[in-house]
């Protein structure tokens, strides 16, 4: 095919992933070391002969991690298997101990599962490939220099063993755009399942296999055929560690790709690194072939046979279903909804607030009060995790109409993020309690006092005047009277 | 001690299948020394072919093993998520050729 003809080729993107997720468990995968790193431990301070590598150890798989696995193949609507195996994966790396790692091969805990997303109105399903269980390794740092040119290396083994579960897709994905949809619905399910921390550092990682090939060989489906996928030369990126990461250097890889084609070079396969501070990708000198890695079942752990644990373990209602019930039980609509399931602890608020309250006044407390306080402090709602009866009671206040909405907005709640007061003590503090009619008499009074210009204009029919006399009995109240009582006293104070 | 046998039995057929022939060559040699990382010159790598064909001769009276039945295979060995303690770091770098600031201590990588 000549440059010229190359040129003329409509071309179509396809991409899969494979997501390397830490689960949250409280001791690592194969030993009783904790998986919390404390702050600024000291390196090599969380280890045992297990995770590092001593001669004779012997692993013992948690419980726990399997347990996370088999929830996170529920929720991605996948099989588990009758029997699944560990395999040594063996490569000579010093993030490794032992000298392989202790992974899953040709039986994972976790198949044939699939993912919905959305991207800008478009649902598509993307195909779950495998999930299987393994081990992290130990962190290094390059010292003296990058790791081409550094003098030597410092290895901490305190992260070696944190149990990851490994999702690999189909490539299913046509955009880097819906990598990125995929990634944050992902983070979302796993969040809900209670099996995943995002805030850990490194908790998500992607690798990326990325080729582009005739439009004309993609259905109306957005599938593929394997023939055409085969022909394709692909690039696997390496080291993305966000969602907006992964659709940068997948739109970086996408331009890079096209512009070889449309110059009538050749795709290389390779793997590339992606360098998130250029901005780019960057070959790697290649890897092992994957026979190099010399998979070989490791003795040392017996086969699981957990498939019967799908039924055992319950996992909780998953944010889509959640989204759907919020719209038609509570009335809300589809960004309200959206909103109070962006996770697990907000809905679980939200429903809380919402059995006692109407749903409405709850929705907009809890969605819109409350969650753009905490955004624009940069704070979540775990962060406020122990003070939600707190909020409630705020709620409380305002539905009882102790405090009106405007102040228990404006300065009961920032205060109580801010100072860290509960409301009642605000409230008090700053003299916000509800006035009562006796008080609003005698702002009224006041007002009309002060403003005898205002008090002919409004015997001479001016409409402007009363709104602000209004105004002024509601400054001198501190926005604690009821504007319509005010309203009401001034009219029967003026006409009377 | 059955279950092993088959593995490395696999082994042998899969290294033997990738260099299609019944011997080992300097190639096959050079390519398995440099997944272990070990520098090998032009002698050590005739040395270790022969070696290498000799050590895998040695798995052919395998073949002569009658059939034994297999000891029944555990499933499901588990402990609960519950964390123990942890060895010191002294401890852990006890055995270190070299360490620097609690770390472990190594050539360059790449």
């Amino acid at each position: 095919m000549t440059a010229q003809a190359v040129e003329q080729r409509e071309l179509a993107v396809v991409i899969g992933l494979e997501v390397h997720v830490q689960l949250e468990t409280a001791t690592k995968i194969f030993c009783g070391c904790s998986t919390r790193a404390a702050e600024d431990e000291e390196p090599n301070s969380r280890t045992c002969p297990v995770c590092l590598g001593l001669p004779g150890a012997l692993p013992v798989l948690n419980e726990g991690a399997v347990e996370a696995a088999v929830k996170i193949g529920k929720a991605l609507s996948a099989d588990i298997p009758e029997q699944t195996t560990f395999h040594r994966k063996n490569y000579y790396y010093p993030d490794l101990p032992k000298n392989f790692q202790l992974t899953q091969y040709d039986a994972p805990i976790c198949a044939n599962g699939s993912i919905e997303i959305s991207v800008e109105g478009t649902r598509r399903e993307i195909g779950i490939t495998r999930a299987h269980l393994e081990e992290d390794p130990g962190s290094l740092q390059h010292k003296g220099g990058s790791i081409d040119t550094a003098d030597y290396t410092l290895i901490n083994y305190n992260r070696a063993g944190t149990p990851l579960v490994e999702i690999v897709t189909e490539p299913d994905f046509r955009s880097p755009a819906e990598t990125r949809a995929f990634l944050a619905k992902l983070e979302e399910v796993l969040e809900y399942l209670g099996v995943f921390d995002p805030t850990r550092d490194g908790s998500l990682r992607v690798d990326a296999n990325i080729s582009l090939v005739d439009a004309d060989a993609i259905d109306a489906d957005g599938g593929i055929s394997a023939d055409a996928l085969e022909s394709a030369n692909r690039t696997e990126v390496k080291n993305i560690s966000s969602h907006k990461g992964a659709e940068k250097a997948l739109a970086y890889e996408v331009t890079r790709q096209r512009n070889a084609i449309q110059r009538g070079r050749a795709v290389e396969q390779e793997t590339r690194h992606w360098d998130e501070s250029r901005g780019i990708t960057v070959s790697m000198r290649s890897k092992e072939e994957e026979k190099d890695y010399r998979y070989f079942r490791e003795a040392d752990i017996p086969p699981l046979a957990v498939s019967d644990w799908k039924e055992r373990i319950p996992i909780p209602e998953l944010p889509d279903a959640r989204r759907d019930r919020f719209q038609t039980e509570y009335g809300l609509d589809a960004e309200s909804a959206s909103k109070l399931t962006s996770t697990k602890e907000v809905a679980d608020f939200f429903e809380d607030v919402a059995e006692s309250f109407d749903p409405d006044l709850a929705a907009t407390w809890v969605a819109d009060n409350l969650l753009g306080e905490l955004n624009y402090r940069d704070m979540a709602i775990t962060d406020v995790a122990d003070r939600l009866d707190e909020f409630t009671r705020l709620i409380e206040l305002v539905d009882a109409e102790e405090v009106t909405t405007k102040n228990a907005e404006e300065i009961v709640l920032r205060s109580m993020l801010d100072d860290g007061d509960d409301p009642d003590t605000i409230i008090d503090r700053e003299g916000l309690g509800k006035a009562d009619d006796d008080e609003i008499v005698g702002f009224v009074e006041a007002a009309i006092d002060e403003n005898p210009d205002a008090v002919e204009d409004y015997h001479d029919g001016e409409d402007g005047a009363l709104n602000f006399l209004v105004g002024q009995v509601m400054q001198k109240s501190r926005g604690s009277a009821d504007p319509g009582t005010a309203n009401q006293v001034l009219r029967e104070q003026l006409d009377g | 001690m059955y279950l092993w046998s088959i593995e490395t039995l696999t082994l042998r057929a899969r290294l033997l299948h990738c260099m299609s022939e019944s011997s080992v060559d300097g190639e096959a040699v050079k390519h398995v020394a440099e997944l272990a990382r070990i520098e090998l010159d032009d002698e050590d790598v005739a040395e270790f072919a022969e070696q290498f064909d000799e050590i895998l001769s040695y798995f052919d009276a395998l073949d002569e093993v009658p059939a034994v039945d297999s000891e029944t295979e555990l499933v499901n060995v588990m402990r609960p998520d519950e964390v123990e303690s942890s060895l010191s770091q002294v401890e852990a770098l006890a055995n270190a050729e070299e360490t620097e600031d609690g770390y472990f201590k190594g050539p360059t990588v790449s």
